[in-house]
């Protein structure tokens, strides 16, 4: 009986390891998204990570972009979690730019945004249907103009 | 020996076999060294910061300043390299202190920047030893990745990677330093790459009288007021208050400065797969020669007594 306990706590651990051992990390998120958005120039990333929720719980961060500079925004999805990541870029409450276009029903893995107006723009991070999910967002600048 | 207690000690054997190469794989995972050395911030501040919450520094503006932004916006006018624009590693020696090393870190981090844009890498040895000699002094130099770095200047191979590199390492410290409520030594280091890009810039208007370079310096008045709100959390640390006190220098020429915006409608194009949009948006920036001359020797005059320590 003991045995079989014994038996029993190592199978416990042996397959409790090996689930961290293969999960995706952020940062090897960040290396995919880097592959994703191409020979753009890495300037930051984002991790985003959010529970499930109705209406879909957001994150957001402010950035500051840059007139006369093309900008790419790349995400990627842990494929640990269900949940598939949408960015939304916002000029105060201006929708801009998203990699989800609601009319199409098409998600891109990156969009490039020409920035035509220095200031403070808004990123917003979500997941499709309020699902649980791990993202990584990333900029990149694409070139001067 | 009986076969049960056999059984037993092989199973332990196992589980503590396990557990040893779960550590490891710990290790090669990627995960954060931060998760592994937490350093208390009583240890490494000089005075205990003004603690904000993470959650409403994530929603402050994340990228206020960036070394490879201004490098490249400067490169892309064709403006040759000049290596009396970068300031001289020597300075570093006048850095003895957390604020003054964190600040030390933004300057040299942004002429890093400027070198990799422009594949300097026979420079870039220096200035890397420079910022991870800053970052230890401030204990974040583990998530600069020199050995890495060094191999890819010395061998004057993959620009590209140098460039990435070096500013993960700036995310890392940047990340780092706000999830462990050292954020104000963050602002630092935002704030020194901020005066060095702007300082960069002043020269580059100045020898070259260059129209967008111009612009660049009038457009920093959109970044300023958020660069100066993040600073004034901090106010009550005196090295802080006197920073403020010679940017608030600078921010008041900006009053001359005029900026003009219209708001457009965006249009998206896909080309090749790849969604371009255009917000269509119109920006003018007025700055006189005058309040332009007064800006350059302001910057010049900060950035100068900055560097002495």
């Amino acid at each position: 009986m003991k045995n079989k306990f014994l038996i029993f706590a190592v199978l416990f651990f042996l397959v409790g390891f090996s689930g961290t051992t293969f999960a995706q990390t952020e940062d090897e998120l960040v290396e995919i998204c880097g592959m994703i958005a191409k020979d753009a120039t890495y300037l930051k990333d984002f991790k985003v990570r959010l529970d499930a929720g109705d209406p879909p719980p957001l994150q957001r961060f402010s950035v500051i972009l840059k007139k006369d500079i093309k900008y790419r925004f790349s995400v990627c999805n842990s494929k640990d979690m269900e949940g598939k990541v949408v960015l939304e870029l916002f000029d105060n409450n201006r929708l801009i730019a998203t990699t989800y276009v609601i009319a199409t029903g098409k998600d891109y893995p990156s969009i490039d945004v020409v920035c035509q107006k220095t200031g403070a723009y808004h990123l917003s991070f979500k997941f499709k249907e309020g699902k649980p999910g791990l993202a990584v967002g990333l900029l990149s600048l694409v070139e001067t103009l | 020996m009986p076969s049960s207690t056999m059984t037993r000690r092989f199973l332990f054997f196992v589980v503590v076999a396990i557990l040893f190469s779960s550590c490891n794989s710990c290790r090669n995972s990627g995960k954060r060294l931060s998760d592994d050395f937490v350093i208390p911030d009583s240890l490494n501040s000089e005075k205990q910061p003004l603690e904000i919450s993470p959650s409403v520094i994530s929603d402050m503006v994340q990228n206020i300043s960036s070394p490879i932004e201004t490098a490249a916006v400067i490169k892309g006018l064709k403006v040759p390299f000049n290596k009396d624009y970068i300031a001289n590693t020597k300075f570093s020696e006048n850095f003895n202190t957390n604020f003054t090393k964190a600040l030390g870190l933004g300057i040299y981090g942004c002429d890093l920047g400027y070198l990799n844009m422009y594949g300097k890498t026979s420079l870039v040895i220096d200035y890397i030893t420079t910022v991870r000699s800053l970052a230890d002094g401030i204990q974040v130099g583990q998530f600069f990745d020199f050995s890495t770095l060094k191999r890819l200047a010395t061998n004057n191979e993959n620009i590209d990677s140098l460039v990435l590199i070096s500013q993960q390492s700036m995310t890392r410290i940047d990340t780092y330093l706000k999830e462990n409520k050292r954020s104000n030594l963050s602002v630092v280091i935002v704030a020194g790459v901020w005066i060095e890009g702007l300082y960069l810039s002043s020269m580059v208007a100045q020898e070259t009288k260059h129209q967008r370079m111009i612009e660049t310096i009038g457009e920093q008045k959109e970044i300023i007021s958020p660069l100066m709100l993040l600073m004034n959390n901090y106010k009550k640390d005196p090295n802080m208050a006197r920073l403020i006190q010679s940017f608030e220098e600078i921010k008041s020429l900006y009053s001359e400065v005029k900026i003009t915006s219209e708001v457009g409608e965006p249009t998206a194009v896909e080309v090749n797969g790849v969604l371009t949009i255009k917000p269509n948006d119109i920006q003018k920036i007025d700055i006189s020669d005058e309040t332009l001359q007064k800006i350059i020797a302001k910057v010049q005059e900060v950035r100068a007594k900055l560097l002495k320590g």
